[in-house]
């Protein structure tokens, strides 16, 4: 990897997203989101913790997920991916380039969209470490899943199931109102619930270590799509 | 320069190409003609490291392909294919800039490629502002920026106007001037015996003959002489033992105004060698 080649795709690429109006409105999608959320009912207080953590799995699915899968498919359908690996920069070069947009982006729609719902407490060094990994695994998904793809058109195929099962997941409890059910069982091993514990103050290592499973299995996926689209040419 | 030997490359069941052999000596600059489907663009591909040979070898200035992928390889290729493509939301310069990093080229290149190309006033413009020829210039200018010591060019004028294929044309020459190593592929006869030092006819996964564009040309020339007298009448003889006398009779006799041999096209060669026509 080279930080020269690195710093310029990373330009490169947040002029792009700047004058992409589909990837500029996903940062503004949680804003809008949250400041509806916190204008909701000013004397109910606080606003939920599920309805805080869902505002957090809407910007990582819509800004750090889509927004690398929406750019990885775009190099790949106009054909620019094929100059940029002719070029003397990597995939490392070019996927870590990218990745400081997202995280850049993602930073921005998630300090904003807290700062409109005033959620107190947010900042704790706890739940930060929990959104970073958070991070990494919605990135990874991304990058994955953007290696495969070959349009824009096909990157909301994967975008709407992903975003129901990962970013909304705390949704279930409106959903499945049985407490013991197994659906629910299983969404509590899920990364969003991770870090609605986290961020309830109840986190401990058992949920940093199912974040990191997470992470570890976002990665081979990752690991998979590299190998996959090395051997289709 | 370039070295290719008994090269070979199958999808499928199908051979692209069949053990193809061709050498391209520094500064030279090397066409490879012959319909779509040939087997040019595999070539190419397979020159540029992005598909791998299936048998044979390849070596592009002292690199074998096993190391196609270095950076040290790429970073002295310049490569414009049918399939390059810009950033259409960025700028000309955007665009362009973005290469001269990647390939740690001097800031001043930007200017001066683009005055070459005559795009000099573009250079602000969105490409996606840009007609076709002016964005075909601008990859041209994406794949010489960072001067490279060899250039691969797959059908670099195609379904381009006469202005920008002269322009193209102009730059190649300084390019070839400079001593780039060139190899391109065409179906355009006029750019490869303009351009071309030798050229390669491709048929088929094969390659049917090899030589200077003026070379093939007098090699399969007609062995036929035209005679042309001042009353307009025109005489065509063959050239051989029995018509020596009427042709050395013609030298000295003035109603004769112009004598003349006639010398195949390259696509008319090209059709002589491997019978078909090249579109």
């Amino acid at each position: 990897m080279n930080i020269t080649r690195v710093m310029a795709i990373f330009e490169k690429d947040y002029k792009e997203f700047m004058r992409n109006m589909m990837l500029f409105t996903s940062v503004l999608i949680p804003m809008v989101l949250a400041a509806f959320f916190g204008r909701m009912d000013p004397e109910a207080g606080a606003l939920p913790s599920e309805l805080v953590i869902i505002i957090v799995g809407v910007v990582f699915t819509s800004v750090t997920f889509s927004g690398m899968m929406t750019m990885m498919a775009e190099e790949n359908e106009k054909d620019t991916l094929r100059g940029l690996l002719q070029s003397p920069a990597s995939i490392l070069d070019l996927i870590a380039g990218k990745s400081l947009v997202i995280i850049l982006m993602t930073v921005i729609s998630l300090a904003a969209s807290i700062f409109l719902i005033e959620s107190d407490g947010f900042w704790s060094l706890e739940n930060i470490a929990g959104l970073m990994l958070l991070g990494i695994f919605f990135l990874n998904l991304g990058i994955g899943i953007g290696l495969l793809v070959k349009s824009v058109a096909t990157t909301s195929v994967y975008l709407i199931p992903i975003m129901f099962l990962f970013g909304f997941t705390p949704y279930i409890e409106f959903l499945v109102t049985e407490e013991d059910h197994i659906a629910r069982q299983i969404a509590e091993y899920f990364p969003l619930y991770q870090n609605l514990y986290i961020y309830n103050g109840d986190g401990g290592a058992a949920e940093f270590l199912i974040l990191l499973a997470w992470v570890a299995a976002s990665l081979s996926i990752v690991l998979w799509a590299f190998k996959r689209r090395k051997s289709d040419g | 320069m370039i070295h290719v030997t008994d090269l070979k490359k199958t999808f499928g069941n199908e051979h692209a190409l069949k053990g193809i052999d061709f050498e391209v000596g520094k500064g030279e600059v090397f066409g490879l003609l012959g319909p779509s489907g040939s087997g040019k663009t595999t070539t190419i591909k397979l020159l540029t490291g992005e598909f791998r040979p299936d048998g044979g070898d390849i070596e592009v200035n002292g690199t074998g392909s096993r190391h196609f992928g270095r950076t040290s390889y790429v970073r002295n290729l310049g490569i414009l294919s049918d399939k390059s493509a810009l950033y259409e939301r960025l700028t000309v310069r955007d665009n362009l800039e973005l290469f001269r990093k990647l390939y740690g080229a001097p800031k001043q290149v930007v200017d001066e490629v683009l005055d070459k190309v005559g795009l000099a006033d573009e250079k602000d413009k969105r490409v996606s502002k840009l007609s076709k020829g002016m964005k075909q210039r601008v990859l041209l200018c994406k794949a010489v920026l960072h001067k490279p010591d060899v250039m691969f060019l797959d059908e670099p004028t195609s379904a381009l106007d006469p202005t920008t294929t002269e322009k193209i044309h102009e730059m190649l020459e300084d390019l070839k001037g400079e001593g780039t190593t060139i190899m391109l592929t065409t179906h355009n006869m006029d750019e490869a015996t303009r351009l071309c030092d030798r050229v390669a006819f491709l048929h088929e996964g094969v390659i049917k003959e090899t030589g200077a564009p003026e070379v093939l040309r007098h090699k399969y020339k007609r062995n036929e002489v035209h005679l042309t007298y001042e009353d307009g009448g025109v005489r065509t003889v063959g050239r051989d033992e029995e018509n020596s006398g009427l042709l050395r009779a013609a030298l000295f006799d003035e109603s004769v105004i112009d004598i003349r041999t006639d010398f195949p096209t390259l696509g008319e060669v090209f059709k002589k060698v491997t019978g078909k026509e090249l579109v």
